[in-house]
């Protein structure tokens, strides 16, 4: 892979003008709330970028992520972005199968050792070696392997972030996430299930321009698209500040397009940019679609209770721990009542009755 | 004999605090809007006269006998218990600088009567041996006398004597089976006897049947605004066997504020049974004497006039609309304070501050705020209902230079009453 052409060459032979390169250079600026002065410089980092080698390692997933980010999406600028990586070991896109395509990978690893990204969707059994393997390979002898030569690694989905569907309780596989286990590597998650295309994108156009990472939030994920959360950002949010809610997904309200809260909208709890960025090229996102939002770029999100249920129930069954807790209180306060009742009669029982020569104190001799 | 003590005063608390307090205390959300509507506040600014605080070693008391976190840190030593010297601390904050006026009680935006607290504060501290000397002498000459003021009986029949020679009418004592038993705050026998001779004129007008007990004719109640309820109790007692044995229907509360509140309100609580005859005030009772069309008037009064509403009358009470219905009778120009009725500011004088020397300049500066009302209407004169309320703001008035009459409204009534040929003398 000597002689790369650049990622602009590339561009152009797919019929990309250089104007419509430089709207995606300022759309990806501002996307990723870069000052609108860094366009240029992500141009110029972009021309000139040799097609970075990326490995793509698949555990325990659904392939969804990567239906997201190809497949799903007309060919557009992202989709040409991902042409114009040297994607070089993907069980799913690759060519390649049995043994060419465990050597493409060692091949891909050795040639650019200490340069190359990884990228991970799918979360990594702990259980038994044998729940998950590729070419007899366990995914976590696998992944640390990789990750030991990579430059940094992606991790994409709510998988490979946070352990997602696999992690759910009760948690067969003893799945996590990535960062569960590498932590020598700078790691993004890009979460969600599946993940805005744009987002791996915008991550792979400020690794190109500033050979850096993008500013992460408390859970790794890139605070210019995690930064808000959908609640904030909903158009449906108006209708929640007026008190005006969808009971049922047939009723008056849900026609009239209210807030989804009360037939379990995790909008407020879930930070991601599905109510700004949209999906399927900017059409709409599943609130705009009339249906809540999952809550699925969050840690646990499974488990977050029904997605049917309003953020303000019991997420868990609380079973016998209410009826305790309940009987535990009311016990606690009838007796804490009781001796407050008792030291009550007892000062009634001690008055003694004032008359106006006991409101002066005895005269000191 | 036993003395007030510590222990006393700490055990009154013990037997004051009650649900109602419970829930109060436990739901103050320390916004401190108290603060604003009590006239010792916003005259000073100390935010020491902030209503609830004033309550803070009652507060105190309650969290570490009454509730399970304060009976554990109790337990751990690490509460601090309430000592004799912040009760006597806080005697000033109590009792000279509260009028139980009960304005913070309207403005609580979770509805706690701190008025009905300061009550039982005082309960405590004057068990404790904290009172002020002054309520003390007052409670003192109420239960041997018959009057804080010292007021005897002859003192009231000299008067009676007077209102004889001025009107030609008999001030009627101890008559059995008349309807109305009137009876006095000793202020209106010794400063405003023109108040006996009001009421004498208008009952003989109206045709109603009226006494004074020669046994209990002193309306005023010392145990209350002292706080001790035994007292309170006894003084109470003294008008209901009275009333009873003269077998009258109504007792007429005078123009008074406390003295309403402690025999309407408080009374038939600290005798612990309902009484078998109907407590007015004599607004309420003129109000329905004007309704049946029994009190006829002639002329109006050619001044501005404003109404000061007592606060026990307005706030505790609920008197608000005869004193306008009865105003309107005879005046004109009439002129509401912006804050009137039920929201009134206090004359700075009740609630026993006035029989409090110490209080003597605390009172007056409180008195500013109703010198600031009524300095904005420009009136000619202020109509009042209260015998208290009224020398506190001749009082407040002559300080500031601001020559303005006080009138009683009974007073003005009868001045205005229709002159009957079977009537006495005129008035002034």
């Amino acid at each position: 892979m000597k002689n790369d052409p650049s990622l602009l060459d590339i561009l152009r032979q797919q019929g990309v003008s250089r104007r419509g390169f430089l709207k995606f250079c300022a759309a990806t600026a501002s996307l990723m709330a870069l000052p609108p002065g860094m366009a240029p410089v992500i141009a110029k980092a972009l021309e000139q970028a040799r097609r970075p080698s990326v490995i793509w390692l698949s555990f325990q997933e659904c392939t969804g992520c990567t239906e997201s980010l190809t497949r799903s999406h007309a060919p557009t600028l992202e989709g040409l972005i991902f042409d114009a990586i040297s994607l070089d070991y993907h069980h799913t896109l690759q060519a390649a199968s049995g043994t060419a395509a465990e050597e493409a990978r060692k091949t891909a690893m050795e040639e650019n050792r200490g340069k190359y990204l990884l990228v991970v969707d799918g979360s990594i059994p702990t259980g038994n070696a044998g729940y998950s393997t590729i070419a007899g390979i366990s995914n976590l002898d696998m992944l640390k392997e990789v990750a030991a030569g990579a430059a940094a690694i992606i991790a994409v989905g709510t998988c490979a972030a946070f352990g997602g569907l696999p992690h759910a309780s009760p948690n067969p596989t003893g799945a996590v996430a990535v960062s569960d286990i590498i932590t020598d590597k700078p790691i993004v998650n890009v979460s969600g299930c599946p993940p805005i295309p744009v987002v791996i994108t915008g991550v792979l156009a400020h690794f190109l321009t500033f050979g850096s990472l993008p500013e992460l939030d408390h859970l790794g994920r890139p605070m210019a698209f995690y930064g808000n959360n959908i609640h904030d950002r909903c158009y449906r949010r108006p209708f929640y500040e007026r008190g005006q809610f969808a009971e049922s997904f047939d009723d008056e309200g849900a026609k009239k397009g209210w807030c989804l809260y009360k037939l379990g909208c995790k909008g407020p709890v879930t930070y991601n940019a599905c109510a700004t960025t949209k999906w399927n090229n900017g059409t709409s996102f599943p609130i705009e679609s009339g249906h809540g939002c999952l809550g699925c770029s969050e840690p646990n999100f499974w488990d977050m209770g029904g997605f049917y249920n309003a953020l303000s129930e019991p997420s868990k069954g609380t079973g016998n721990a209410l009826g305790w807790g309940v009987a535990a209180g009311a016990a606690l306060g009838a007796a804490s009542g009781l001796m407050a009742r008792r030291e009550k009669d007892h000062a009634s029982r001690s008055h003694q009755q004032v008359t106006v020569d006991d409101l002066k104190r005895e005269e000191s001799p | 004999m036993s003395k007030a003590t510590l222990e006393r005063g700490i055990n009154a608390l013990k037997e004051q605090i009650d649900a109602p307090t419970a829930a109060f205390f436990s739901s103050c959300v320390h916004c401190g809007l108290c603060a604003q509507a009590c006239l010792f506040y916003t005259e000073t600014c100390d935010p020491a006269k902030t209503p609830i605080h004033k309550l803070e070693p009652m507060r105190r008391l309650w969290e570490q006998e009454y509730t399970l976190g304060g009976r554990i840190r109790k337990w751990l030593g690490l509460a601090k218990p309430v000592t004799d010297g912040e009760l006597a601390r806080w005697s000033e904050l109590v009792y000279q600088n509260c009028t139980l006026c009960g304005r913070c009680s309207m403005v609580c935006p979770v509805g706690n009567d701190i008025t009905y607290m300061i009550r039982k504060m005082r309960e405590g501290l004057s068990a404790a041996g904290h009172a002020p000397d002054g309520l003390i002498g007052a409670t003192t000459r109420a239960v041997k006398l018959g009057s804080p003021m010292g007021v005897t009986l002859k003192a009231l029949k000299a008067q009676a004597k007077h209102v004889k020679e001025d009107s030609g009418l008999d001030i009627p004592f101890d008559v059995e089976g008349a309807e109305y038993m009137v009876l006095l705050s000793s202020m209106e026998v010794i400063n405003y006897p023109e108040y006996l001779q009001a009421i004498a004129r208008i009952f003989d007008q109206t045709g109603k049947t009226w006494t004074i007990s020669s046994q209990a004719f002193e309306a005023t109640n010392s145990g209350i605004q002292i706080g001790t309820s035994d007292i309170a109790a006894e003084l109470v007692q003294r008008v209901v066997d009275a009333a009873e044995k003269l077998k009258v229907q109504t007792v007429i509360s005078p123009e008074c504020g406390h003295a309403y509140t402690a025999i309407r309100w408080e009374g038939p609580n600290l005798i612990g049974r309902p009484f078998t005859f109907k407590v007015q005030h004599i607004l309420e009772v003129l109000d329905e004497l004007r309704e049946q069309g029994l009190l006829r008037v002639e002329g109006v009064e050619d001044s501005r006039l404003t109404f000061h509403d007592p606060c026990q009358l307005v706030r505790r009470g609920g008197v608000i609309d005869p004193p306008r219905n009865l105003i309107k009778m005879v005046v004109d120009d009439f002129v509401e304070m912006k804050d009137h009725g039920k929201m009134n500011w206090c004359c700075g004088a009740g609630g026993g501050v006035s029989a409090i020397e110490e209080a003597a300049e605390i009172r007056l500066k409180a008195f500013n705020r109703k010198k600031k009302q009524l300095a904005k209407l420009k009136v000619d004169g202020l109509v009042t209902a209260c015998a208290n309320c009224r020398i506190q703001i001749e009082e407040g008035l002559e300080e500031n230079d601001m020559d303005m009459p006080v009138i009683g409204l009974t007073e003005m009534l009868a001045n205005h009453l229709v002159e009957e040929d079977t009537g006495g003398g005129t008035s002034s």
